[in-house]
């Protein structure tokens, strides 16, 4: 109940920018905490950061 | 590697080089002049020492062209019109529409399975190509620039006098939408 509530200090939304901004330059202590809270209990964003890491593979990939 | 040899090696390059000067430049000739003169200038110079790759040793030659070619068309007021507005590409706001009222996922994203199998089949690489050219022109070129080019994104910001802001809105649209849309057109075909 308490680590749900936590997980929800940050939306989906603003954890998938945060998810899409770590690409480019490291996130502070603060967003790292919030994020990873809100990944521990999200689903569908833990799936989202998967696709974004493929995204970069499969751009990658491309350039072979 | 011998000039004879190089140049074979490099009519395989072809094809790969003009995709990516397309996606950047949107403009058929002027990609084919930028990939012409990579391949002359990988001819004529000796940097290539066999440590990278070939292609990874052309990408960089080509991202010096494909940035002076982008200079030049900066410089001529008619020819900048063609590009788009860059501001109308950097309203975030557009993706609110991907999240419900309380910022949750409307609709979430789909389970992909094991999408790293996708990366041996030649389809799905065309599939990544039609959701680029989807994408608003310099909003591919940003996201071109930054993930196949692997331009630090300090440069790209130079290059295209926006902000670091700015990219990341940009970045993060062009992520959005790709994986929307290989999702629509990939992996949920099944």
């Amino acid at each position: 109940m308490f680590r749900k509530a936590v997980g929800h200090i940050i939306s989906c939304k603003d954890a998938s920018r945060l998810v899409s901004r770590r690409e480019e330059a490291p996130l502070t202590a603060w967003q790292r905490l919030v994020l990873r809270l809100h990944l521990s209990v999200c689903a569908a964003c833990t799936r989202f950061e998967k696709q974004i890491a493929f995204l970069r593979d499969a751009m990658r990939q491309y350039r072979q | 590697m011998a000039a004879a040899d190089l140049s074979r090696d490099l009519e395989p390059q072809r094809g790969y080089l003009l995709r990516v000067a397309r996606l950047q430049l949107r403009d058929e000739a002027l990609a084919e002049d930028v990939v012409q003169e990579t391949l002359l200038a990988a001819l004529a110079g000796s940097g290539f020492s066999g440590k990278s790759s070939l292609r990874t040793w052309l990408t960089g030659i080509l991202k010096h062209k494909i940035v002076d070619a982008i200079r030049k068309k900066q410089r001529e007021p008619t020819v900048a019109a063609a590009f788009g507005d860059v501001e109308s590409e950097m309203d975030i706001e557009d993706f609110d529409a991907m999240f419900n009222e309380r910022g949750g996922w409307d609709p979430k994203p789909a389970e992909w399975g094991n999408p790293q199998d996708a990366l041996n089949q030649r389809q799905f690489l065309d599939v990544m190509d039609i959701c680029l050219e989807k994408l608003p022109p310099n909003t591919a070129r940003v996201f071109v620039m930054r993930e196949v080019m692997e331009l630090e994104t300090d440069e790209i910001c130079k290059e295209l006098t926006i902000s670091a802001n700015n990219l990341w809105v940009i970045l993060y649209r062009a992520r959005m939408a790709l994986r929307v849309c290989l999702e629509q057109n990939w992996f949920a075909r099944t």
